[in-house]
């Protein structure tokens, strides 16, 4: 309890005086090349609605509450201070935190006047009888009014009793988006995931997921909504999936 | 395999597909000493590292949020109050948003 009433007089009463924003996001699913400002504060809550059917009809909802630091230039952290979810599926319903996690996003390139944008991404996730360890390489290249967006991600699992449960995942995104105007952008997000359950690739598990977004910003905040289907029909594997972040900076 | 391999030929082909001039502007010109010059003409207190580092922060602070615009996209006297409306969020200090827009206006002076 002292610890969550840390986090909110840090929020909400700090803040405010020594930061400003961190940046807008024009995908959902896709991170970004450019790096927050330095010195830069921003909250940014998810939402992901999962819609899943195969073998058995489930809803998951999750959330995930993430302040984002710009600490130099090229360097942003960031802190999950909580990824919980609530599952609504047949006999079973509820909610459930599921871990915190500590981003790094380092960038290299600058995809406006560098032939492309390129940026190193590491996060590290900690949870109930769970360890993550993600690596991203994120490609970017601005042309105009278009932002195409690349990010080649490898992913690692340890969970379980004694985290003896494995499994790595390599995925690909692709996505592209269109600033109508300087407030309104609309686009496209592609992911190919490629499932290696005790990182074996015998029961060669693909999906793909594909689908609109659109972002709107304004002032200190920002709202970027994606939308998921699943064109392969992968057991376990959402069909649909919808994820909203909100934004704010102090 | 056959899908990871059409996700990064797509990639390459909207990449090198949208590069040429007709689709995409040309990013923001380095500094030249003409740009410099037409600073100085125009009695703006603007040096060659001062718009430098307005190129600098241009490219980078701008598309945290949104892509850039075209600098004549705005008139002369707009700038100022563009770039001053979006310094907090952007975390510009005054020099820095003084840098950008001596920065735009150079640039601006070669068209």
């Amino acid at each position: 309890m002292k610890l969550a009433l840390r986090i909110v007089i840090f929020v909400f009463v700090i803040l405010p005086h020594v930061s400003s924003f961190g940046g807008a996001r024009h995908f959902g699913f896709i991170y970004e090349a450019p790096t927050s400002a330095p010195g830069s504060f921003e909250l940014e809550n998810w939402v992901t609605w999962a819609r899943t059917t195969n073998p058995e009809h489930s809803d998951e909802v999750s959330f995930r509450h993430e302040i984002e630091i710009g600490v130099t230039d090229r360097f942003q952290a960031s802190i999950y201070l909580a990824d919980w979810f609530y599952e609504n599926g047949l006999g079973h319903s509820g909610s459930t935190y599921s871990d915190s996690a500590l981003e790094l996003i380092y960038n290299l390139t600058n995809p406006v006047i560098d032939p492309i944008g390129l940026s190193l991404y590491q996060e590290y996730k900690v949870g109930d009888r769970l360890f993550e360890w993600e690596s991203k390489l994120i490609a970017q290249k601005n042309l105009g009014p278009l932002i195409l967006a690349y990010n080649a991600t490898l992913e690692a699992v340890w969970e379980g009793e004694g985290l003896a449960e494995r499994e790595g995942e390599f995925q690909q995104a692709l996505g592209a988006s269109y600033e109508i105007s300087p407030r309104i952008s609309v686009g496209l997000e592609f992911l190919h995931e490629c499932v290696f359950p005790d990182w074996d690739d015998a029961e060669r598990i693909r999906n793909v997921f594909i689908g609109p977004n659109a972002s709107y910003r304004h002032r200190s905040w920002f709202v970027t909504v994606t939308a998921l289907a699943q064109p392969t029909n992968t057991p376990d594997e959402p069909d649909f999936q919808l994820r909203t972040i909100f934004g704010f900076g102090f | 395999m056959k899908e990871q391999s059409l996700c990064v030929a797509l990639f390459v082909w909207l990449f090198c597909g949208c590069q040429s001039d007709s689709y995409a502007p040309p990013p923001p010109p380095p500094v030249t000493s003409q740009m410099v010059a037409a600073s100085v003409r125009k009695e703006s207190d603007a040096n060659f590292a001062m718009l430098r580092e307005g190129r600098t922060l241009f490219v980078h602070r701008c598309i945290e949020c949104h892509t850039l615009p075209l600098v004549w996209h705005y008139r002369t006297d707009e700038w100022p109050g563009i770039v001053s409306s979006m310094s907090h969020r952007s975390g510009l200090k005054p020099a820095e948003r003084e840098a950008i827009v001596a920065y735009i206006l150079a640039v601006r002076s070669q068209h």
